[in-house]
């Protein structure tokens, strides 16, 4: 039983990784809350139902389409409001109302297209492999392993790419970084491309995990940001590790807790973070 | 008045503040000078309570502060001015000041109807208060404008005035005359004069200004690195090598 | 017909004005980010009509709704008042969810989903003619009394330390006030206002569940507030009377529009997160607010 419920936890939580990772990266380097990270990845998982579907492609394909869309969207929003906001200086609480009125809008373009009923993937149901105990289904796996094969392509870019230094680079002093020469436009641009594409990869997990509807996104959100504080804002290795814990915490909670009130594990688990330790465990002070 | 013993600060592996003491007597005026980076502004912080101190004690008026908010240390009369001024831009000048008495009692939610009366007549008479200060500094024909739209040489007298409101009995002012022209300057530097003289206030001054330390300050403290290098009267100090060295040679630069 | 219906969007614009009035409160003139506020309402609709339905006389049921959302919002300030602003927004979205999740789960207190009904309404027996147009004198009556209350408020003394607060925090510090217990003060009484409005809200509809406190009410509160430019009362009554006021047209134009209800809903809150966006970028004063203030 417990097993199960631990098996549960890593697959939620590296989904919950994953969109952390993005979510973090602009926190850290742009330095405010987007709290439509959340809607992204919701328009990441419809955007791949709609392809696969739809109209029809290979469920593989359709991902790669929703990741490039997504991230074509996400560089979108950087030129036509990030940007100029960042221009005119505008202060974090500006910057977070302009996230919710995105995150309102974002989510509310899906149901106006596509409606507010449940949707899945076109894929067959497959039976779950048994280990004794435990169950994990063929979708779980898939997961595990698109989860881990992304976080290590993130690892190779952030330490091997020169992208992936100026992002550290940023996150860490973003004056020093301008004076040192880095164009820093460009880095937010690849910032956003990965924070989204990682969003998108995210949703799709997700709805291939549960399903697909218009509220996925903003009930992972709490979870995303438990995770980023967590980890430490701004820290991508900060984020995954964060979201495996949040994960864990939610799906063993289910033991003495009841099954709805997951969320308010990753609230209680926020709240603690941010008064007793607010750079989370693997921030510095 | 104020004791500054052995006060210690770091930050992350930084040692700001390393084994700094002073004194400051009553009604007199010291200044605090010292190469950027030298610890000056993090030890206002410290005294003031907006910073708390790694180790060492700090006494005000006989009472030991190191401990206590920053509010609480400005409720027993320690006022301080801040480096980059700290205006309240879209509240009016008059405003500005009026925020500053101590123990309002229109400030309490209840009375604002329970003791509506007593409240106004708190106000007419701060209001009074207000102006004559504005008067001495000359700021009184802008009361009604915000204080975001003053230049910044009037955005330091505001600064200054709106602390006089508080009725402190000892000031600490960071660095008053940056940005600040020569004949306000020199307004500014006879204000402080006055307050010392007419006001019998202490007043505990940073300043990067030789010229301006030199008529103005009764004892100076020089700071590097996080202590103290030199103290005396400014005669002294002018002619120390040690303070020499630190301005031009041995001192941290930004 | 019509004035029935004129009728009707007085009265949710009214009660919407309260609510937002509150929230107005606490980031307009605090500077508070509140992303949890409709918790507030919702505490004040469920404990003012589980209360009435449990024989409490309906005026203290209501002073009850209002003190309990009051004592929530201290609950939820006194951890949180003194994280940075984006902590404290997600810290509020957070309460405000835990609240829906613990109205949606516990059945045996709020009725879970399928929520409260038949509870009753002041003076439902001694009203003869038209209950709406007798709830909207009320509420029109207790609207005003609170924009008056607020005013003077926000004009005394303790305004202008929270104003102070939101303009720079380190000089009400450094001038001696206590700028924690302030911030308590604004949060715990914009909180029973969002109370009132949740009981006032509670009589309107006549049955209350989960899904009338879902996130969105904290948001057009935000707009209404936007809408009228932050730290303005009057703009914050107006924002709200123009946002119900263009919901009820666009619940007109539904018939001549080939789409469902739900796109309809949809369409207008895509339309309130465009408005949330293009305000904040080109017009953050609002269309009641001073633009010389920003340019400080």
């Amino acid at each position: 039983m417990l097993l199960q419920l631990l098996v549960n936890g890593i697959v939620l939580g590296s989904i919950i990784a994953l969109a952390a990772i993005g979510l973090s990266m602009v926190y850290g380097i742009l330095k405010f809350a987007n709290f439509a990270h959340g809607d992204f990845l919701t328009f990441g998982a419809y955007l791949a139902f709609v392809f696969n579907v739809v109209f029809g492609f290979y469920f593989i394909l359709a991902c790669a389409v929703s990741v490039i869309l997504t991230a074509m969207v996400g560089v979108g929003c950087d030129y036509a409001i990030w940007r100029p906001m960042r221009m005119k200086n505008a202060n974090r609480v500006t910057l977070i109302i302009i996230s919710i009125g995105m995150a309102l809008f974002i989510r509310n373009l899906i149901i106006f297209m596509w409606g507010a009923d449940i949707k899945r993937y076109a894929l067959p149901v497959k039976r779950g492999i048994e280990f004794g105990t435990i169950i994990i289904t063929q979708n779980q796996i898939v997961e595990i392993v698109v989860a881990v094969a992304c976080m290590l392509l993130v690892h190779y870019i952030l330490k091997k790419t020169f992208i992936g230094k100026a992002m550290r680079a940023l996150a860490d002093d973003i004056d020093l970084a301008k004076v040192s020469g880095i164009d820093v436009d460009r880095v937010i641009r690849y910032t956003w491309v990965v924070g989204m594409a990682l969003a998108s990869v995210s949703g799709i997990l997700y709805g291939l995990l549960a399903n697909i509807n218009p509220n996925m996104g903003w009930f992972l959100l709490l979870p995303m940001f438990a995770a980023t504080i967590l980890g430490g804002i701004g820290n991508p290795y900060g984020a995954m590790a964060g979201g495996i814990m949040i994960g864990l915490a939610q799906e063993l909670s289910t033991a003495i807790l009841p099954p709805e009130y997951k969320m308010a594990v990753a609230f209680a688990i926020l709240i603690i973070v941010l008064l007793l330790r607010p750079q989370g465990i693997m921030g510095t002070s | 008045m104020l004791s500054v013993r052995d006060v210690e600060k770091s930050f992350g592996g930084i040692r700001a503040v390393n084994g700094c003491s002073l004194e400051v007597e009553r009604q007199s005026i010291v200044g605090i000078m010292g190469p950027n980076g030298a610890g000056k502004t993090t030890l206002f912080n410290i005294i003031s309570g907006f910073e708390q101190p790694d180790r060492g004690a700090i006494v005000f008026k006989g009472e030991n502060i190191e401990a206590k908010n920053s509010f609480e240390i400005a409720r027993m009369g320690l006022i301080r001015t801040f480096q980059l001024t700290k205006v309240l831009s879209r509240m009016t000048v008059e405003e500005n000041l009026l925020l500053a008495p101590k123990y309002q009692q229109g400030e309490r939610i209840w009375n604002v109807w329970l003791r509506a009366r007593e409240v106004r007549r708190e106000e007419e008479s701060n209001r009074a208060r207000a102006h004559s200060l504005l008067r001495l500094f000359g700021l009184l024909p802008l009361k009604e404008e915000y204080a975001g739209a003053l230049s910044g040489g009037q955005k330091r007298l505001l600064e200054l005035a709106r602390a006089l409101m508080a009725e402190p009995d000892m000031l600490l002012l960071d660095e008053p005359f940056s940005g600040v022209n020569p004949t306000l300057g020199n307004k500014l530097l006879n204000h402080i004069k006055e307050l010392r003289d007419r006001f019998n206030m202490t007043i505990l001054i940073i300043e990067h200004d030789m010229h301006v330390i030199m008529r103005l300050c009764d004892y100076i403290y020089v700071l590097n690195r996080g202590r103290v290098i030199a103290s005396g009267t400014p005669e002294e100090v002018q002619n120390d090598e040690r303070v020499l060295d630190a301005y031009l040679g041995g001192g941290q630069y930004i | 017909m019509m004035i029935e219906y004129l009728i009707t969007i007085l009265l949710i614009a009214s009660i919407y004005a309260i609510f937002a009035l509150g929230l107005n409160l606490e980031w307009g003139f605090t500077g508070l980010v509140n992303f949890g506020h409709v918790a507030f309402l919702a505490i004040g609709a469920y404990t003012t009509v589980l209360l009435s339905l449990h024989g409490v006389p309906l005026f203290v049921s209501v002073l009850v709704g209002v003190a309990l959302a009051g004592a929530f919002g201290a609950l939820l300030g006194i951890p949180t008042l003194k994280l940075r602003e984006d902590y404290l927004a997600i810290v509020t979205i957070g309460f405000a969810e835990i609240i829906r999740l613990f109205l949606l789960n516990e059945e045996w207190l709020t009725g879970g989903p399928m929520g409260v009904c038949g509870y009753p309404r002041p003076f439902e027996d001694i009203i003869t003619g038209d209950y709406n147009l007798f709830m909207l004198s009320v509420v029109l009556s207790i609207l005003i009394l609170c924009y008056f209350m607020l005013e003077k408020l926000i004009k005394s003394p303790w305004g202008r330390v929270l104003k102070s607060i939101r303009e720079d925090e380190d000089v009400p510090v450094s001038l001696g006030k206590n700028v924690f217990v302030y911030k308590i003060q604004s949060l715990v009484l914009g909180s029973m206002l969002a109370g009132l409005a949740g009981s006032l809200l509670a009589f309107y509809l006549q049955y209350i569940n989960p899904r009338n406190f879902m996130p969105i009410e904290t948001f057009y509160a935000w707009i209404a507030v936007v809408l009228g430019g932050s730290g303005n009362n009057k703009g914050t009554v107006l924002g709200a009377v123009i946002l119900f006021c263009f919901f009820s047209a666009t619940r007109f134009t539904q018939e001549y529009v080939p789409l469902h209800p739900t796109q309809m809903g949809a369409l207008r809150i895509m339309l309130i997160g465009l408005l949330l966006i293009l305000f904040m970028m080109y017009r953050p004063e609002g269309l009641f607010g001073k633009k010389e203030e920003l340019m400080l």
